[in-house]
Parts: C-alpha cells; sequence; structure tokens
C-alpha cells in the first residue's frame, strides 16, 4: 500500500476519522451538520474533507483554520467514517495536496434533470449526516 | 374591540351573538398575528443567511453565492405553507440554493431545495427508510407529497412519500 507524503496510508480505510469543516452557523443546529453541509461543489462535483477526527482538537482547529476558513469564522466541523460515505454509495480518495486532504466522490450527475440529481444527492448527503459528530470549534 | 368581548350584564341575545362573534374575530386577529409573526421571522432569518453566504467561496470551499432567485422561492414558500405546518430550518447550499429542513432527529428529516426553477428536489430519511423526489411549486400551493412527507416526519406519522 503507498504512502502519501502526509504519512497517510494512499487508501482510506473504513474506520478512518474525516472532517467537513463549517464555516456558517446556519450548516448546523444543536445536534447536527445538515445534509447541505456534505454536497458537492457543482465545479469539482465532488466534497472536500479532511482526514482528521476530534482529537486533537487543537490540531483539527489547525487544520480548519488553514486550509479551510483562513479569515471566516470556524464554527466546527462535521465528523463520520470513511465506511459512512461508502454505506451512502459514494467513493471517498485521498486527494493531497494540500496535507490530509481528500474528496467524496461519484455523486449522481444527470445533466438532462438536474432537480432529480439534486435529490438523489440530498439523500446521500442526509445519509452521512446521520452518522456525522458534531464539533463545536 | 376588546371592550366588545368582554363578558359584561348585557343579557339579551343580540348582545351575546355579538359578543360571540367579536370574541371568533379577535381569537382570529391573534392567530393571524402569532403565524404571521413566525413567518416574517423565518424569512428574516432566509435573509440573514443570504447575505451571510453573499459572497463566493464563503463555505472555504469555493461554494457560490447564495442565489437570490433562490430565497424569493423559498420566502413564497414559506408564504404558501399551511398554518399548522412546522416552519423548516434554514441551510446554504453549494451551488447558490437553500436547503429548508425539517429535523426530527438525525435520522428523521425531510430537506427540500429551493433552486433556479419550480421544481423543487427533496430527500427524506425516516429510520432505516429513505428517499428522493422532485415536485412542482406553482408558488402558492405547496405539493401535497411535500406537505404529506413533512407531516410523516415531523408527527411520527408513517404518510408514504411518493418518490418521483
Amino acid at each position: 500500500m503507498g504512502v502519501l507524503p502526509s504519512g497517510l496510508a494512499e487508501v482510506i480505510s473504513d474506520d478512518e476519522d474525516l472532517a467537513r469543516f463549517l464555516t456558517s452557523s446556519s450548516q448546523f443546529n444543536a445536534h447536527m451538520a445538515k445534509p447541505a453541509s456534505f454536497l458537492p461543489n457543482p465545479q469539482d462535483r465532488e466534497t472536500s474533507i479532511f482526514r482528521h477526527g476530534n482529537n486533537p482538537l487543537d490540531r483539527l482547529r489547525a487544520i480548519g483554520v488553514e486550509h479551510v476558513a483562513g479569515q471566516r469564522n470556524l464554527h466546527g466541523a462535521a465528523i463520520f467514517k470513511a465506511r459512512h460515505v461508502r454505506a451512502a454509495q459514494l467513493d471517498v480518495t485521498a486527494a493531497e495536496p494540500p496535507p490530509r486532504h481528500a474528496a467524496i466522490r461519484n455523486w449522481p450527475w444527470l445533466e438532462n434533470d438536474p432537480e432529480l440529481q439534486r435529490a438523489k444527492q440530498k439523500e446521500m448527503a442526509a445519509v452521512i449526516s446521520s452518522k456525522a459528530e458534531l464539533v463545536r470549534l | 374591540m376588546q371592550g366588545y368581548a368582554r363578558e359584561s350584564s348585557a343579557v339579551s341575545s343580540e348582545a351575546r351573538v355579538l359578543r360571540n362573534a367579536v370574541n371568533g374575530v379577535l381569537k382570529l386577529a391573534e392567530r393571524s398575528q402569532v403565524l404571521f409573526g413566525d413567518k416574517a421571522a423565518a424569512i428574516s432569518q432566509l435573509r440573514t443567511i443570504a447575505n451571510e453566504c453573499a459572497e463566493v467561496g464563503w463555505d472555504g470551499y469555493n461554494a457560490s453565492p447564495i442565489e437570490w432567485t433562490s430565497v424569493r422561492l423559498a420566502e413564497e414558500f414559506i408564504r404558501a405553507m399551511p398554518d399548522d405546518l412546522p416552519l423548516p430550518e434554514f441551510a446554504p447550499e453549494p451551488d447558490g440554493s437553500v436547503s429548508l429542513d425539517w429535523i426530527q432527529s438525525r435520522n428523521r428529516l425531510f430537506s427540500l431545495s429551493m433552486g433556479m426553477t419550480n421544481r423543487l428536489a427533496y430527500a427524506w430519511l425516516d429510520g432505516s427508510d429513505k428517499g428522493h423526489g422532485v415536485a412542482r411549486f406553482d408558488g402558492e400551493r405547496i405539493p401535497t407529497r411535500v406537505i404529506e412527507g413533512i407531516t410523516g416526519i415531523m408527527n411520527h406519522g408513517s404518510a408514504p412519500i411518493g418518490a418521483r
């Protein structure tokens, strides 16, 4: 198995923790990260994530500030396992650089019916959000 | 008008009918005020989110700004909602759409997208059951499937949600 510049394995194991950083307070409520926070960006058709759990928290926060939030508020992160992504019939693969970066891929894309495409994506995003732990940063 | 609604020594049948009628009008007015207030607050919250997410990359991942067409559609939807339907939470989506979410728990939720057209994408989780669909919104009446879906999730009912 290959090793990436970050020192992480090239292949993401099912039990690996993944983080999706949240920069808007409307992306979550008191209990969970909302499904919309996992939807793919339409430009690259991927959901950008980082390979890190909630421990240690200061390292998670540092990754979020350096690579995602910048000058924006970093409110928190949704932490979930790679197997939760795969259970939603999606792929999760390493995508360095930056270090520890990964992406949720294989979202359904229907050029002739964008609303049905969005409905399918929302269902998958809801499956992931139902398993994710909300961590406030 | 409250003066007419209060109990008084007037005991004629006409006075009683008048008092009951006034009471009815007052109750309706109070209910409308409460409902209007809730919907107005929801729309205000929606506009706040749209302003917060008005620039490219608001999420740190290069998301598109919230589209005002989506916001206007969401406002129409809120105004058209039946009074007994709970109001949603809002969330920005990375393509500029707005998500309206009814969340009972992390495993029981109904999520609806307001995009650039009147075809609304929705999905739901109900325990181990899940699904998705598309419904057309004419700007005035909420699609029956959507109402049943929200009601089924929020009332712990078993209303089937038809996928399309």
